[in-house]
Parts: C-alpha cells; structure tokens; sequence
C-alpha cells in the first residue's frame, strides 16, 4: 500500500512546488501593493514565448540568429532562463507606470486595468507569434525521464521544482533579509511613513511590479515545457494562481507556499485514487478551509478589507 | 443631488422614459443602419444583467468578478425547467431566477463580511467553482456540447399566448423584462433600504456605527443581484435556445465589468445600459473587420480606466458641467440620474 | 445591388412587426417563415466562414479556414459558380459557442450569407446549427469530430465532414486486441467527447474480447499528468487507449513523449489534428488516427500541395493538413453540389448532397466516400498513422500504418440517435 501511496506523494510534493512558484509573483503584488494584477496570466506567457525565441532560436535578427543557433542548446536555454524574464520586467514596469494613475482610488480600477491589459497583451502574443502552439526545447540532461521505485519520472519536473524552490528561496531572501524588502513590507503599510523615512515610494512600487512581474515570466519559461506555449496559456497560469493566494491568506509569504504544496498534494492525489475529481478538489478545498478560516490559512487582517 | 433631492425621487424620470422610448422602437431601425435583430436581443439582455450587476459592484462597492456564474446558472435552470417540470415561460423564469438567487446566497454567506479586493479575490474563486461544476455535470448540463434546444416559451396571459419564436418578438418579450427590472432597481436604489447600501458603499464602518446591520445589507444586495443576473441568464437561454458553460468563465465574467465601467455604472444608474450597448456594437463592429478585435478594444478601455474611470456617463456629465469633479475618492456614487 | 436587401429587409420588418405589436396567438405558428430572395443574375454567392482565430481550437480554425478560401478562389478562378462570384467573410467565433451564435445570426441576417462552413468544437458546431436550422441554412460542420455531431445532434442543414471517435475505434481497436493484449486501460477527457469516444472504444474492445481494467477520468484542463501517469504505469496495462482532446492532449503528449512512456505500454490515440501535431512535432507517440495525410501516395495529392503552398506562402503551417483538408473539400462539395443542382435553393442543394458519392480519386483517399443521407456524416477512409522513424523532410512527421475503408468503419450507433427533420419543416431559400 505504502508502496503505492508513495509516488503519488513525492508527485504532490512537486507539483505543489510548481503551483507554489505560479502563484509566488502574484502574491507579491498583491500582498505588498495590494492590486490584483490580473496581467499576470499574461506575463507568464510573454515569459514562455521570450524563452521560446531565445532558445530555438527564433530571433527577430537573421545574422545573430543564425550565429546563435550553432551555440549549443545547454547554453541558448540557460540563457532564455535568464534574460526572457529580464526581457518581460519592461512590460512589468509599463504596467505600472499606467497602474499609477489608479492608485489611491478604489483598488477595483488596478483591477480592470490590468484585465484589459491582459486581453491586449493575449491579443498581441497572438498577433506576434500566431495561434499555433510551441515547445520549449530542454537540453538532454535536464529532460527524459529516469526509474524510481520501478517507475518512470520526469527529470525535468524535478528540476522545475527545484528551480520553483530557488525561486522561492529567493523571494523569501528579497523580502526578509533585504534592505528592499524592509522597505517594502513598510511601504505597503504605511506609505506616508516610508515617503517620510525619504524613501522615493514610486521607485519602490515600481520594484515590487517588476519583481513581481520576472517571478511571472519566469513561472513560464519553467512551465513551458511541462505545459506547452499558445496564445491563452496565461488563463491556465491565474486560475490556479487565485485559489493557492485566497487559500493561503492574502499577505502571507508562508502562507501562499503552504497552499501551494497542499493544492498540488490533494491535484496530485485525487488524480490517482479518484482521478475526476482531481482539479475540482482545489476548489473543494479552497471553500472548506474558508469556511472555516474566513481569511485563508495565514491571512491576517490587512488594508485591502478596510 | 443632495440627500434630500434623492429622498423624493420620482417614479419616472425623463432620462427613463426615453431610454424605454428609444429601445421600443429599435426594431424599426436597426436594419436601415445596418446592425440585425437578435443582435438588438442580445444587447438588451446584457444590459438587463448589467444593471443587476451594478447593483453590487456600482450602488453597494463590492467589485464581483464572478457574476457570469449567476447568468449561466440561470440560463441552465431556464433550460432544465423547461425540459424537467413544464414548458412555461414564467415558470422556467422563475426557475432561473430562484436557481440563481440560491446560488447567491450561498456565495453571499461567505463573502457578506468581506470587501474590496478581498471580495474581487474570493467571487474570482467561486465563479471558477461554478464554471467547473457546469463543464464537469454534462449529465445534467451537456457540458461543452451546451444544453441544446431550448425552446423560445411564448408568454401566456390566460386568454392566449403571445409567441416569442422571432428575434423581433423576443425584443419585445426582453424589453418587458428590461423595463420592470429597470423600474425595479430605480425603486430600490431610492427606497430607504437603497440609502443603508449606499452608506455602505460609501463607508462601511460608519454605516455599522449608525446601527445599520451591514452583514444582512449586504447579504440581500448580493442574492438580489444574483437572482437578477440569472433572469437575465434565463432570457439569453431563450436567445441563444442554449446554454452554455462559457458564458461563467472569468473573462466572461470580467466582460460585464467592463461593460458597467464604460457605460459609466459607477456614477448613474443608467451607466451599465449605455456600456452594454457599446460593449456589443463594438464587438460585433470591430469583430467584423478583425479577428483581434480584443486588441483594440482592451486599449481603448484601458485608456478609459486610466483617464475616464467614471466612463461614459462620467464624460458626458463632465460635459454638461463646466468643471468636472476631480478624480472620485473612494468611488463615487452611483444612482444619480 | 443594396435596394433589393432594403427591400428584402422591409417586407420581413414589417410582418414581423405588425405580428409583435398585434401581439395575437393566432398569428404566430411555427416558425415557417420561407425566405425568397431577389437575386440578380451577378450577385455573387456569399459564403459565412465561423472560424475561430481565438481560443483552444484558434490554431486549427485558421487553418480550416485556409482550406475553404482555396477551394474558393479555385472556383472563382473558374469563373465562379452558376457564372456568379464566390463572396467570403469570416469572423472569430473565440472556440465560443455564445459567440458562434451571434456570429451565425450576423452572417445570416446581416450579411445575407447563403451558406456558413467551419468549426473545430463541438459547442460552437452546435450553436450554429441551431441558428442556421432556423433560418434553413445549410452548414457544413467541417471540423467537429463528435459522435454526438452526427448523431443526437444532427440536422436536416449540417453535413459533417470530420471522421468522429467511433470510426477510429473500429479502425484501431479490433487489431490492437488481438495483436498487442487484452489489458486495457482508458485514459478518457471528463467532457462529452471524451465520454462519447471512449464508450466506443470500450464496446469494441469488450467485444474483441479485451478485459477494461480501469478508465482514469482527467477534468478538462488538466495540464499536469504525472499522476495519471504514474498510476498508468502501477496498473501495467498492455494497450493504454486516450480520448484526451484540445489543450490537455497537447500536454499529455509533451509529457509522455519527454518520458518515453511508449516503451512500457502500447498507446492508442484517437484523431490527431494537424494543426496541433505541427506546434509539437516531436511529442508525436503511439498509434493515432487521422482522414487524411499530405504525403499520401495517391494521384492529385502532390498537386493539391503545391496549390496550396502556392496560394498561402506565409501560411504559418507549411503544408496542409487533415483540417485544412476537410475545410477544403467541404467547401468544394458545396458548391459543386450547387453547380449540379443550377441553383442555390437550400432544398435542392441539401437533396444533391444527401447520399452524394464521392470517387476516391477526387477525394484523394484511399476509397470512395459518400454522404450518410441518414446522419449527414461524410463516410470516408480512416487512417491509422504513428510517428515517422525516417523522414523525408521536416513535415514529414506520420508514417501511416493502414487505411480502413468507410464500411469497416461506421458509426453503427449514428442512425439510432439521429432523427433529422422532415424537408417540409425546412424553411427554404435561395438566394
């Protein structure tokens, strides 16, 4: 039975690592500037379409293209893991210069300005890159699959949980152990307080919104290859995204990991004992833990009730 | 409008009138400028569930993002009620209206306390538990195949029936609906029980001091408006002779929110019915010459968040009045004529 | 050219006004309202193409469209049909079926189409059904591969061109059984579809004597396999056979082909499309069905490449494939059908299609096909294909294994469900 029970276990584990790190950019956002950014979807794509030009290569330049593409897919496809979240935070940082506008009103407007931006920039991908679909290619040594206990796993899921848990680790780094982070954390409480302190507010809204925003783009080149690249991929990324931050609690750094690893323990484990069930026992869950924990499991009173 | 002015609201309006002026006679129209009737059917629909959407998100500040869940809930209850108990009209209304108002309530006791962005989050949440349920009993929803074959129900009055089979008559058969759930809302909006959610919407915690029970307030504003967008729901059931689960995903749901935006919901009550109009011919304009009609049309509304968050309305009072308010903090208030 | 459709417009306004201000019982009946429209001589003949650009099936939908606008400039090119021109217009239907709806009473009121053609989903094919039923439109479903399309949801007016879930199981299953194993696995999407698809493949395999060990349900949506992976490989079927469609079978083949699952068990996929191959050419895996292959080694398949190609250099699929295939024939049936008949009256046109025979030659399959007059299903040649070992170029991606021929491969089920409308409930048209 163990024995059974035991892969379903460890596939838990890293599936709820992977809905970890989709929903970690949104928190951001939304526990420190208290928006919803609803583009979120959206940078996720741009993320994965990024890495796709970088890595097969499909640049929009034909000489450096064509040079690029003799460099070795090992070093094209760590080089689109770094830059095409670089690339995406420039989109981060127009999202919030237009942001600004609704700041200090009612934080619904943020909300409709980043949903409409999510349909301009779906519309976009598709004008750019067309409505077909794309793969990511990985380099042999991170992809294929390999035997555990008599089974055959993904290498690759395992190295996107442990990219997912770095990333996690520093988010975590950023925003506990910074002078960034500190800043932050104030600034999202007492905004006066920190323009006070001399600390230019505008510069450090901006810096959440492109953290925020690479976190985004990065959860897309990771789950590109696992999930594939099209046009309305983001809707596949905000979804599970919403319920891991409501069932965490709004706010909470701990508590949006903590869901994630539960929402991808109870996905991953439904999906085998009671496999139609598997994606509605997220929403399951998310309403029986509301209902009896109002603000999630570590949501803490804050701003965005008043 | 000051408080006092608001206290003696008269019935009927000019503003009204001719709202229901102009809709009765659009069918005469449409066609000469080169638009067709069931589009007409559809614009009005939405309106119908854009004014009881604003109910919630304009007159009591709650920004639901999962309403679709109550207009497709209504549409399936419209469908079920007519192949399950009896093919009436006002029976399989009703149905749609009851379905959705339970739907509601059942939202409403989570989210009642709730406000803000909080609120947004949790509607996001259980729209999505609505719209996956829909897909998933196909047994009793026909899932992405649609609930297929709904019959147009012709509206019964004792003596005879009137047919609503045609686009043209079931305009007619809409803009009834319209018309008493417009009247309706201007009532409520006015009625002493409009004032306690307008408080609220202006300042919930003031609102308690004063001694109103916000929790019930709002929990009534919630089923009501919900039962109101699935009878909207059950009229698009009629239209489409279908329900469909798509019409509760997220973006549908964010569509109506647009639609009230734009129209100007958030500063009058007729605000959701002029975004709904535009909403639509734009769709359909724009959609006819493009198929990234999304593109043009998501600019032009973010452009509109950023600089005319009060909308259309919003613009066009800016117009009669030399000099507009500066921008609303917290939301201004809706329900002015 | 516009005073006719004004005057069209008017007398159809007016009737239907008086009859809703007067508000009777009597004057309504059923809706049997008989179109007539002035024609010209020139008029051209216009085409309503619900495509969708957006959404899960935005891919395939284009091409679809590719297909239809060939078969019409070969028309025009021709001089037209009836020696009138052949009009087209398209608007995304958004893979939305309350979308189609409108876009179907646009076409038809508005823009005064005569015939619609196009759709992937299922929703969507049906939406527009419906509407054209009313209006007696004809429309070609030419995409839409559920069994449900032919069956409980056929329609006097819809012609369905796509081989459906049943066909490939018959194609498939029987051999599969008893040449791979008797232990089966069901790997079935939670949607109509998948329902409908793998309660035929059960039947057939149960009948080949197989024993069904387990059907693992998969929501909609579910972009992460793993766990149905993993408990695949605990059960240890011999064939695993998927009914997974739209997104989720594109992940589900990235993730099984990244694992190189196919070596453990046998897999059976229902009908890939073309569209969804070419964005992932190497997540092909396992035996899958398919109606039609550009490299089939058939007379005119070369040609027909080539015209293609031609006409469409910045398609962002190189060569054409299944669905741009049907979307193709689809619409040359039409209006071929219209060419025999000398008219567009809806009537004539649906009676020269219904049990129309279609030579192999000029379908570029294997054998003849016809149109089902009872499901209004096309009746063609199956293919069965996996991933290509040695290919020629870089679309070189099927290596077909056999073709069944359309008797092998019916729908048996089909006519007990569908009940098409007698003509005389037909609004009739020509225009």
């Amino acid at each position: 039975m163990l024995v059974n029970l035991l892969p379903h276990l460890v596939n838990g584990l890293t599936l709820g690592l992977l809905f970890a790190l989709i929903a970690l950019g949104f928190m951001l956002i939304l526990g420190l500037m208290e928006q919803i950014n609803l583009a979120h979807g959206s940078l996720f794509a741009a993320g994965a379409y990024f890495a796709y030009a970088i890595a097969t290569p499909r640049l929009p330049l034909p000489d450096l293209n064509q040079a690029w593409a003799t460099v070795p897919l090992g070093w094209r496809y760590a080089t689109a893991f770094l830059v095409a979240p670089i690339l995406v935070a420039p989109l981060g940082l127009v999202i919030e210069r237009l942001m600004r506008r609704t700041y200090g009103r009612d934080p619904l407007y943020g909300l409709l300005l980043t949903f409409g931006l999510a349909m301009v920039l779906e519309d976009a991908i598709r004008a750019l890159w067309g409505t077909r679909d794309y793969t990511l290619p990985v380099p042999r040594d991170i992809s294929g699959g390999f035997i555990f206990l008599d089974l055959i796993w993904s290498r690759y899921r395992f190295w996107a949980a442990a990219f997912a848990l770095a990333a996690i680790a520093l988010v975590w780094v950023v925003v506990e152990r910074t002078r960034f982070g500190a800043m932050v954390k104030a600034g999202a409480h007492d905004g006066e307080m920190v323009q006070a302190m001399g600390i230019d507010i505008k510069k450090l809204r901006a810096g959440v919104f492109v953290l925020g925003t690479m976190l985004a783009a990065l959860a897309g080149v990771i789950m590109a290859p696992i999930w594939g690249i099209r046009p309305h991929m983001g809707i596949d990324a905000v979804v599970p995204a919403f319920v891991v931050i409501v069932l965490g609690g709004v706010g909470s750094f701990w508590g949006a990991v903590l869901a994630g690893l539960l929402v991808g323990m109870v996905v991953g484990l439904s999906g085998a004992y009671a496999s139609e069930w598997s994606l509605l026992s997220m929403y399951l869950l998310l309403i029986l833990v509301v209902t009896f924990r109002a603000r999630g499991l570590f949501g803490k009173k804050s701003l965005l009730e008043a | 409008m000051t408080p006092a002015a608001r206290h003696q609201a008269p019935t009927f309006t000019p503003t009204m009138l001719l709202t229901w002026a102009v809709l009765a006679t659009l069918p005469l129209w449409i066609e000469r400028v080169g638009l067709y009737q069931y589009l007409a059917v559809e614009v009005l629909i939405w309106a119908t569930y854009a004014l009881a959407f604003n109910l919630v998100l304009g007159h009591a500040g709650l920004p639901s993002f999962g309403h679709g869940a109550f207009f497709g809930i209504g549409a399936y209850a419209f469908g079920l009620a007519q192949f399950n108990l009896a093919a009436s009209l006002w029976l399989c209304l009703a149905a749609a209206l009851l379905a959705s108002a339970v739907a509601g309530a059942l939202v409403a006791l989570f989210i009642s306390h709730r406000r803000g962005i909080y609120f947004a989050l949790m509607t996001i949440a259980f729209g999505q538990v609505f719209w996956f349920i829909a897909v998933k009993a196909h047994g009793i929803t026909g899932g992405e195949d649609g609930l297929l074959r709904i019959v147009r129900l012709p509206a019964g009055f004792g003596i005879g029936a009137v047919s609503l089979e045609d686009n043209v008559s079931l305009y007619y058969g809409v803009l009834a609906v319209f018309v008493l759930v417009s009247l309706g809302l201007w009532r409520l909006v006015h009625s002493p029980f409009g004032r306690v959610v307008k408080a609220i919407q202006q300042n919930e915690e003031r609102a308690r001091f004063v001694g109103y029970d916000v929790w019930k307030a709002k929990f009534a504003i919630i089923v009501l408006s919900a039962a109101l967008s699935g009878l909207a729901g059950g009229l698009f059931a009629m239209a489409q002779r279908s329900a469909f689960p798509d019409v509760m995903s997220l973006h549908y749901s964010g569509y109506v929110v647009m639609m009230t935006l734009i129209g100007g919901g958030l500063v009058s009550f007729w605000g959701p019915v002029v975004g709904a109009i535009v909403f639509l011919l734009a769709r359909d304009l724009i959609g006819a010459v493009t198929t990234s009609w999304m593109l043009w049309f998501g600019m032009l509304f973010v452009a509109l968040v950023m600089f005319r968050p009060d909308g259309l309305a919003g613009m066009f009072a800016g117009l009669r009045r030399p000099a507009p308010p500066p921008a609303p903090q917290p939301v201004p208030q809706p329900g002015e004529d | 050219m516009s005073s006719t459709r004004i005057s069209r417009r008017r007398v159809m306004q007016g009737s239907l006004m008086a009859a809703a201000l007067a508000g009777g019982g009597t004057f309504f009946g059923p809706w049997k309202h008989t179109r007539v429209w002035a024609q010209g001589a020139a008029k051209p003949i216009k085409l309503g193409l619900t495509c969708d650009a957006s959404g899960q099936y935005g891919a395939s939908g284009q091409d679809d469209l590719l297909g239809m606008r060939l078969a019409i400039d070969e028309f025009n090119a021709k001089g037209g049909v009836l020696g009138r021109k052949v009009e087209w217009i398209t608007t995304d239907t958004e893979t939305n079926p309350a979308t189609a709806t409108r876009v179907a009473e646009r076409f038809i009121a508005q823009e005064q189409c005569a015939f619609l053609i196009g759709a992937v989903h299922s929703g969507v094919a049906n939406a527009i059904t419906q509407v054209a039923a009313k209006y007696g439109t004809i429309y070609m479903n030419t995409n839409s591969s559920a069994p449900s399309e032919a069956g409980e949801n056929c329609a006097r007016i819809k012609f369905v061109w796509d081989g459906n879930g049943t066909n490939f199981s018959k194609a498939s299953v029987k051999n599969a059984v008893e040449g791979v194993g008797k232990r089966w696995l069901l790997l079935t999407n939670d949607y109509v579809w998948g329902h409908t698809t793998s309660e035929s493949t059960k039947r057939l395999a149960e009948a080949a004597g197989a024993q069904i060990i387990d059907n693992l349900l998969v929501p909609q949506n579910t972009r992460d396999f793993t766990a149905y992976l993993l408990k695949v490989q605990q059960l240890k079927p011999d064939v695993v056979a998927t009914a997974i469609g739209g997104d989720d079978i594109k992940a589900l083949r990235q993730q099984i082909t990244d694992l190189k699952l196919e070596g453990r068990t046998a897999w059976i996929n229902n009908q890939q499309d073309w569209p969804d191959i070419w964005g992932a050419p190497d997540s092909l895996f396992g035996v899958f069905g398919t109606t039609w292959y550009h490299k089939l080694k058939l007379p005119g398949v070369d040609e027909f490449v080539k015209r293609w190609q031609a006409a469409f250099p910045k398609s962002p699929i190189p060569v054409p494939g299944n669905v741009s295939y049907n979307g193709y024939m689809a619409t040359r049936e039409l209006l071929l059908a219209v060419e025999r008949v000398g008219s567009t009256n809806n009537a004539k046109v649906i009676r020269a299609l219904e049990g129309h025979k279609m030579p192999a030659a000029q379908r570029m399959q294997h054998f003849d096909a016809y149109i089902d007059p009872v499901t209004h299903q096309v009746q063609q040649t199956i293919y069965l294909a996996r991933r290509n070992a040695k290919p020629a170029d870089p679309t070189d991606l099927y290596d077909i294994l056999s073709q069944t021929e359309p008797a092998h491969a019916l729908d048996d089920a089909a006519p007990t469900k569908c009940k098409l409308v007698p003509f005389d409930k037909v609004p009739t048209y020509e225009m």
